[in-house]
C-alpha cells in the first residue's frame, strides 16, 4: 500500500497559496499605484511638470523711430541683437592661450584680458560688450570651457549722433530715457508674449502637450517723426560751428512749419552720442535745452509786444513817438542797452530795429492809460499767456515731465515792483521761455493767428502696419488777426532789409524769397539777486518763406564769450542767417510768386 | 438572454417528449469572461500603442516646428542686420564722406543770392 509522505503539499493547494501571493503582490502594488497615481496625484504631477513645463516670456520688438529724408522716411533708431563676451574664471584653462586667441578679435589689450580671466573673487567677468554675430560665431568656435556669448538687444543709431536729445535712449532696462524714447516709451516697448511648454530636456517644446500656452509678443508701434534728416543734419552743424566759434555755454535753435506746428528739426550743442549713453558723464548731456531750459529770451519778445499793441489797435505799424531815452518805473531806470541812442521821435519799425527797451516799454504803457497800471498788465499778461501761450508746457512728444513750462508773473500788484516787471517783460527779461515755447508763438503770428501745439509726431505704424496720421492740433485759433500777422511779417522783414544796410549783409537772400527777424541779446539773472554784467544771452527769432512765412526759426546762443558788439546781432543773428540760406537752397521754400 | 439562446430555446419547444427525432444542441457561441477580457485588454493595449504612434508622431512635429522657428528667427535675424547695415550705408555722413561725394563741385547757390 502507497503512503504519501505527510510533507508533500497538495498541488493544487501549493497552487492556490501561489495565486494568494501573487495576489497579494499584486494588491500591494495596485494599492502603491493607487496612492501615487490617485492620493498623491497633484503632487506628483506638480514635481513633473516642475521639471518639464518651462515659462518663457518672449520680448517684444520695441518699434523703430524714422524720420523724412528725401522725400522718403529713413530709420534713425532700430534695434540690433549684438552680444556680450563672458568668462567664468574658474572654468577657464590656460587663461594666456584663451586671451591670446581672442584678443584679435575682440581687440584690447592681451594682458588685460588674461587679467580678467584670472580674476579669483567671480565666476562671471564681462570681457566685451556689443560683439557682432560674426565675432561671437568666431570666438565660440573656439569651444574654450568658460568662455561664452550672451545674446543682447541694443539700439542702434544709423545717422549717428543725429537728433540724439531730441530721441532719448533706451536703457538697460529697456525703458525709454529722455525725449521721445520716454515720451512714447509704452507705445514703442510692445507687449511681451508669453510661452509656456512642456519640454524635452533639451528646453524643446513638445507639441503634444496640453499644457502649452503660446501667446505672440506684439511688435511696438513705429514712430515717423516731422523731422527732416537732412534739415536737422543742417542745423546741427551750424550750431556746432557757431557754438564753436562763439565759446558758448550751449547753442539751441528750432525749426518749425508755420502751416502746421511740424517741428522740422531742432537740436542743441554740444550733444552726446546716445549708441554710448553710459559714458556720458555730464547728465546734463541728456536733456534737449530746447525744450527743457527756459532763459530770459530778450528783445526777441518785443515781437509779442508790438503784436499785442497791434491787435489791440493802441498802434499801428507806422505809429512814431517821442522816446524820452529812459522811463523811470516803480524806482527804478529802464532805459536802452544802447546808451547812446538819441533821444526823440522813434517809431514801431525803429523800437524793432534799434531794439529800443523804452520804445516796448511805451507800446506797455499804450496798453494801460498812457501809463504802465493794472488794465496795460493784464492785457499783456492775456496776449503772453492765452494767446501766446506762454508760461505754460508746449506738450510736446518729449520725456515726461521733461519740458519746462518757464514762468510768467502773474499781473497781479503784490507792491514788489509789479510796473517795472511788466516793463521788463515787455522787452524780455523778467520772464522765462523755452526756444520751442517762443517758436510756437512765432508760428502762431506769422501763419494769421493760429497756435499749434509742437508736433514732434508725424505718424505712427503699429505692429500690425496699421498707419495712423498725427494731425496738427489747433490748440488756440484768432492768437490775432490776419492784419497783425501781415503787420509783424512786414515789420520783421523791413527789419531784415534795415540790417542788411547796417553791415550784416550775410541777411540779404535776394528777391524772391521773404526773411525777416528780430535779435535779442537777453541779461541772465545772478541767483544772488540782478543780472550778470559780464554774462548774457544771444537769441534771434525769424522766419523764411515767399508769399506766405514757410518756417519760423528761434535761435538760442547761450552765454557766448567770443564777440563782439550785441550778442543778438554777432551769436544768434549769424545763425539764424545760415539756416535760413540753407532752407531756401536745399530744403525747396516756395519762392514769391512773379 | 441573447438572440441565439432565444432561438436555441425555440427550437427545442417544437420537439415532443417520445418523438424520434435526432436530438441537437445548438452551440452557444457567446464570448466567455475570460475572452471578453482579453479582447478588451487587446483593445486597450491598441488602443495605447496607437495613441503612442499619434504622440510620437506629434512630438516629432514638435521638433520639426522647432527647428522651422529657429530657421525663421535666424533669418528674420539676418534681416534686421542687413536693415541696419543698409541704413548705416546711406547715412548722411557715409554719403558725404563717399568718394562720389568728395569729387563733386561746390556750385554756388543761386536761390538766394540774386
Amino acid at each position: 500500500m502507497d503512503q504519501q509522505p505527510a510533507s508533500v503539499i497538495d498541488p493544487v493547494q501549493r497552487v492556490r497559496i501561489w495565486y494568494a501571493l501573487l495576489l497579494l503582490v499584486f494588491g500591494i502594488f495596485a494599492v502603491r499605484v493607487f496612492y501615487l497615481q490617485v492620493i498623491r496625484y497633484d503632487y506628483y504631477k506638480k514635481a513633473a511638470l516642475s521639471d518639464q513645463l518651462k515659462q518663457y516670456t518672449v520680448p517684444a520688438e520695441r518699434g523703430i523711430i524714422t524720420a523724412s529724408l528725401g522725400g522718403s522716411s529713413v530709420p534713425i533708431v532700430m534695434n540690433e541683437k549684438l552680444y556680450t563676451l563672458y568668462a567664468d574664471p574658474t572654468v577657464v584653462k590656460n587663461a594666456e592661450h584663451v586671451a591670446a586667441k581672442l584678443q584679435p578679435i575682440i581687440g584690447g589689450d592681451a594682458g588685460a584680458i588674461t587679467k580678467q580671466l584670472k580674476t579669483s573673487d567671480t565666476r562671471y567677468v564681462i570681457l566685451k560688450k556689443k560683439l557682432t554675430p560674426a565675432q561671437s560665431d568666431k570666438i565660440l568656435a573656439f569651444k574654450f570651457p568658460g568662455v561664452g556669448t550672451e545674446e543682447q538687444d541694443y539700439r542702434t543709431y544709423p545717422q549717428g549722433t543725429l537728433a540724439s536729445q531730441l530721441l532719448g535712449f533706451v536703457d538697460n532696462s529697456g525703458q525709454g530715457q529722455y525725449g521721445v524714447e520716454q515720451a512714447l516709451n509704452k507705445q514703442l516697448q510692445g507687449k511681451p508674449g508669453q510661452l509656456k511648454a512642456v519640454t524635452d530636456i533639451n528646453g524643446i517644446p513638445l507639441a503634444a502637450s496640453a499644457n502649452n500656452i503660446s501667446t505672440q509678443p506684439v511688435k511696438g508701434d513705429s514712430i515717423d517723426l516731422t523731422i527732416d534728416v537732412g534739415m536737422q543734419a543742417g542745423l546741427e552743424k551750424i550750431i556746432k560751428a557757431a557754438q564753436e566759434q562763439n565759446k558758448s555755454q550751449d547753442v539751441s535753435a528750432v525749426v518749425m512749419d508755420v502751416r502746421t506746428g511740424a517741428i522740422k528739426a531742432m537740436a542743441n550743442y554740444p550733444t552726446y552720442d546716445p549708441s554710448d549713453y553710459q559714458d556720458v558723464s555730464d547728465g546734463s548731456l541728456f536733456q534737449n535745452i530746447a525744450v527743457t531750459d527756459p532763459i530770459e529770451p530778450g528783445s526777441i519778445t518785443k515781437l509779442f509786444t508790438t503784436a499785442a499793441s497791434l491787435q489791440k489797435g493802441v498802434i499801428t505799424p507806422t505809429t512814431s513817438f517821442y522816446d524820452p531815452g529812459s522811463w523811470t518805473i516803480d524806482g527804478s531806470k529802464v532805459s536802452d542797452v544802447e546808451e547812446d541812442h538819441s533821444t526823440g521821435q522813434q517809431t514801431i519799425l525803429s523800437t524793432l530795429d534799434k531794439s529800443l527797451n523804452t520804445g516796448a516799454t511805451w507800446m506797455l504803457m499804450q496798453l494801460g492809460d498812457g501809463r504802465i497800471d493794472a488794465q496795460a498788465r493784464s492785457i499783456l499778461y492775456d496776449y503772453f499767456s492765452n494767446h501766446f501761450m506762454l508760461g505754460q508746457a508746449t506738450g510736446v512728444e518729449q520725456g515726461n515731465g521733461e519740458e519746462a513750462s518757464g514762468y510768467l508773473p502773474k499781473p497781479t500788484d503784490t507792491g514788489a515792483g509789479i510796473d517795472l516787471t511788466y516793463a521788463n517783460i515787455s522787452f524780455g527779461q523778467a520772464y522765462t521761455a523755452t526756444a520751442l515755447q517762443m517758436v510756437s508763438a512765432l508760428s502762431s503770428i506769422l501763419n494769421g493767428g493760429t497756435y499749434y501745439q509742437p508736433q514732434l509726431v508725424d505718424q505712427i505704424t503699429d505692429g500690425n502696419g496699421t498707419v495712423t496720421k498725427v494731425a496738427p492740433r489747433v490748440v488756440k485759433s484768432n492768437v490775432i488777426s490776419t492784419q497783425v500777422s501781415n503787420d509783424i511779417i512786414s515789420l520783421m522783414e523791413q527789419n531784415n532789409t534795415n540790417h542788411i544796410a547796417e553791415g550784416f549783409p550775410y541777411l540779404n537772400f535776394g528777391p524772391n524769397y521773404a526773411v525777416g527777424g528780430k535779435t535779442g541779446t537777453a541779461e541772465i539773472a545772478n541767483p544772488l539777486g540782478g543780472y550778470y554784467s559780464d554774462r548774457v544771452n544771444g537769441t534771434y527769432m525769424g522766419f523764411v518763406g515767399g508769399n506766405t512765412p514757410e518756417y519760423a526759426i528761434v535761435v538760442y546762443n547761450l552765454q557766448p564769450t567770443k564777440y563782439k558788439g550785441f550778442a543778438g546781432a554777432e551769436t544768434g543773428q549769424p545763425v539764424f542767417a545760415n539756416i535760413a540760406h540753407m532752407l531756401i537752397n536745399d530744403f525747396g521754400v516756395t519762392p514769391k510768386a512773379k | 438572454m441573447t438572440y441565439s439562446s432565444t432561438l436555441a430555446m425555440g427550437r427545442q419547444q417544437g420537439v415532443s417528449r417520445g418523438q424520434n427525432s435526432v436530438s441537437f444542441r445548438v452551440t452557444d457561441k457567446r464570448l466567455g469572461p475570460v475572452s471578453n477580457t482579453i479582447v478588451l485588454i487587446v483593445l486597450a493595449c491598441l488602443l495605447g500603442l496607437l495613441y503612442l504612434t499619434q504622440v510620437t508622431k506629434t512630438n516629432a512635429y514638435g521638433y520639426q516646428i522647432n527647428g522651422l522657428q529657429q530657421q525663421q528667427s535666424k533669418l528674420q535675424q539676418q534681416h534686421e542686420d542687413l536693415s541696419v547695415a543698409s541704413a548705416r550705408e546711406q547715412s548722411l555722413d557715409r554719403v558725404a564722406n563717399s568718394a562720389t561725394a568728395q569729387s563733386m563741385t561746390p556750385v554756388a547757390p543761386s536761390g538766394s543770392v540774386n
